[in-house]
């Protein structure tokens, strides 16, 4: 007994932390959530402590329900998860099994590639809203401007003057528009992810037993085959690693989108979240409560379609 | 059909050239076993021969025609590694349908065929397995079974065995052997463990450093080796080599006999010694012998138990009409 009981004493202090740190927070979420509670109401004071008094019930959770804004902050959450997911590990797996080969400076791109997971969200936001895809000044205006430029001056033309003069004037997009703001942040965010994505698949790759392309090869595979039923097979393990981390990292996205838009048309649940905390801390809790619970769907729903198409 | 000329092959990597020229023919329906210690360039020559390597001069030829510049797959060898290098994440059947399914074969005739397959080396309760659910001797099969639905005109084997214990080493050879004659397929083999050579082979092939010391059956290897390496080589144990005076006596530069060629006598042997390890097995007993004069130590191989141990002077005749005669150049004298 004394065997057990001296390592079990050791690991209680970790343990309780543990327990202290996720159960704390989890339980006033939960409280707050059933109770009547915000930040400043001249009419009801009484609400503006958080009171077993002031019990709600599943109020909240109604309230919360019965709102256009959650709902489209749920759609909006799931498209930015779901791009960004398959995004970077589509690009994660090309990049990674491009660099798989030895070529001179191969050192060298592996660094400049892991860099952009170096950058701090918000920077990397500011980065591209105002240098990249702003539509006047960033590199998307300029881009689209020069082109302009060029197509006009080709109408002049002799010969192929014609079919220029058929082409349209392009015009740049906004992405701080309601309808866009959701693309820039699953822009940049891919930007700033696919990195992870090919550092996880890349030494996965180099774990790739050779002997066996090497059987494969003598099978009459060609190099699509070898990719599909041998490296993707391989990878499935890796994905669901980068699928799951990526998943619980965005479904809590916030500084690109204030950066963006601040949160115009493009709200996500955090931010809806951060939204009703500036008074309705019952409502934000509820919804809290409601975010927890799609995490969990989202990551068993992927969990399971990831095991079953690519464990064969 | 199997017949393999190989015309004037090197292999170089870079600056090193692993294979100097070499000229081989492997006939078809043999069993031909590369032999040689780690190094020798066995694995190269049959990685060259399957296309896993390009040649860096010289020709492949398979039943006349020239295949040094044919992709491996279109090559119609069938080829088994040391790691089997089995699909992890397929089950067998998928495992040894992948050539034909990789051929674009009708499902019919894939499912018949791996079926058969599967009779053949005994892996019918195991189709719906994977590969991490069997044991080394089954994963060996797996692997075989891959090499054989394709019906190739030559199976090429990469130490197959080598990661097998003892025992299933000794089982998995036989079964090689009943394979080989059972579908009379052209088979290349490559070990560095001479008693698979020995026990498998029509044709042994026996390499050092990239060149071919000497082509010939288990036997003749065995009774006229060329060299002295290849008579160290072949035969367990080692061949004895006697050297300097002792051997000037016998009339060669040096001179070798095997264990089992020296008699263990009563008294007034023509070479005496002292017993340094006597290793009793029962049928056979084997001597390591100090103080003959002759050679650092001396193996010789009793048959039956005879009960001399560490210390005894121990009396021997050689077999005059066994000793084995080489020259300054390590080449045989006849």
């Amino acid at each position: 007994m004394a065997n057990r009981t001296i390592p079990r004493l050791l690991q209680t202090p970790a343990v309780l932390l543990l327990l202290f740190w996720m159960l704390v927070p989890l339980s006033m979420t939960l409280f707050f959530s059933f109770i009547r509670y915000v930040l400043n109401n001249l009419r009801r004071p009484e609400w503006t402590s958080p009171s077993i008094d002031n019990w709600r019930g599943f109020g909240n959770y109604e309230y919360v329900w019965n709102q256009d804004a959650f709902w489209l902050a749920i759609q909006n959450s799931l498209l930015i998860v779901c791009s960004i997911l398959f995004l970077t590990v589509a690009l994660g797996i090309a990049v990674a099994v491009l660099i798989n080969r030895s070529f001179p400076g191969r050192g060298m791109v592996r660094v400049l590639l892991i860099s952009p997971f170096f950058v701090m969200p918000a920077v990397n936001a500011v980065l591209w809203i105002n240098m990249l895809l702003d539509p006047v000044l960033g590199l998307q205006g300029i881009a689209v401007d020069a082109i302009n430029t060029t197509i006009a001056g080709l109408k002049d033309a002799p010969l192929v003057g014609w079919f220029f003069s058929l082409w349209p004037q392009f015009e740049p997009i906004s992405f701080r528009a309601t309808q866009t703001s959701a693309y820039a942040v699953i822009m940049m965010v891919t930007w700033q992810w696919t990195p992870f994505a090919i550092l996880i698949f890349m030494t996965s790759l180099q774990s790739e037993d050779q002997q066996q392309k090497e059987a494969a090869v003598l099978d009459g595979a060609g190099a699509w085959s070898q990719f599909r039923f041998l490296t993707l097979p391989h990878l499935g393990r890796p994905i669901a690693i980068v699928v799951m981390i990526q998943a619980i990292f965005h479904l809590s996205l916030y500084a690109e989108i204030e950066i963006v838009s601040r949160g115009n048309g493009n709200k996500n649940l955090p931010y809806y979240i951060g939204e009703l905390v500036n008074n309705n801390i019952g409502a934000a809790s509820a919804t809290g409560i409601f975010a927890v619970i799609l995490a969990n769907i989202v990551a068993i729903f992927l969990l399971r379609m990831i095991g079953k198409t690519l464990m064969e | 059909m199997g017949r393999i000329v190989l015309e004037n092959v090197t292999k170089s990597f870079g600056e090193t050239e692993v294979i100097p020229p070499l000229n081989l023919t492997i006939e078809d329906g043999e069993f031909a076993v590369f032999v040689g210690p780690s190094g020798c360039g066995k694995s190269t020559l049959l990685r060259l021969i399957a296309g896993l390597e390009d040649c860096t001069s010289g020709a492949i030829k398979i039943d006349g025609n020239d295949v040094t510049k044919v992709p491996p797959s279109k090559r119609g060898l069938a080829m088994v590694f040391q790691s089997y290098a089995l699909y992890p994440h397929m089950t067998v059947r998928k495992n040894i349908a992948f050539p034909l399914r990789m051929a674009g074969m009708d499902q019919s005739d894939i499912d018949a065929r791996v079926d058969q397959a599967a009779k053949v080396l005994n892996l019918d309760a195991y189709l719906d397995r994977k590969p991490g659910q069997l044991s080394g001797g089954q994963r060996q099969r797996v692997a075989i079974g891959r090499a054989i639905v394709r019906e190739p005109a030559a199976f090429l084997f990469d130490e197959p065995l080598s990661n097998l214990d003892a025992a299933l080493r000794v089982g998995m050879r036989m079964e090689i052997s009943e394979l080989h004659n059972k579908l009379e397929t052209t088979m290349i083999y490559v070990t560095h463990d001479q008693v698979e050579a020995m026990t498998m082979a029509n044709k042994i092939v026996v390499l050092q450093a990239g060149v071919i010391e000497q082509v010939g059956s288990p036997l003749e290897l065995y009774r006229t080796p060329r060299n002295k390496f290849v008579a160290g080589f072949i035969g367990s144990p080692k061949m004895n080599f006697i050297e300097g005076d002792a051997a000037q006596k016998l009339g060669a530069h040096s001179v070798g006999i095997r264990p089992e060629h020296i008699d263990v006598v009563e008294a007034n042997g023509q070479w005496q010694g002292t017993v340094g390890v006597a290793e009793h097995l029962g049928s056979d007993t084997f001597f390591h012998i100090h103080n003959t004069g002759l050679a650092e130590t001396l193996t010789v191989r009793a048959i039956g138990d005879i009960s001399l141990t560490h210390g005894d002077t121990i009396h021997l005749n050689p077999r005059a009409d066994e000793m084995h005669r080489f020259g300054a150049d390590g080449l045989r004298i006849a």
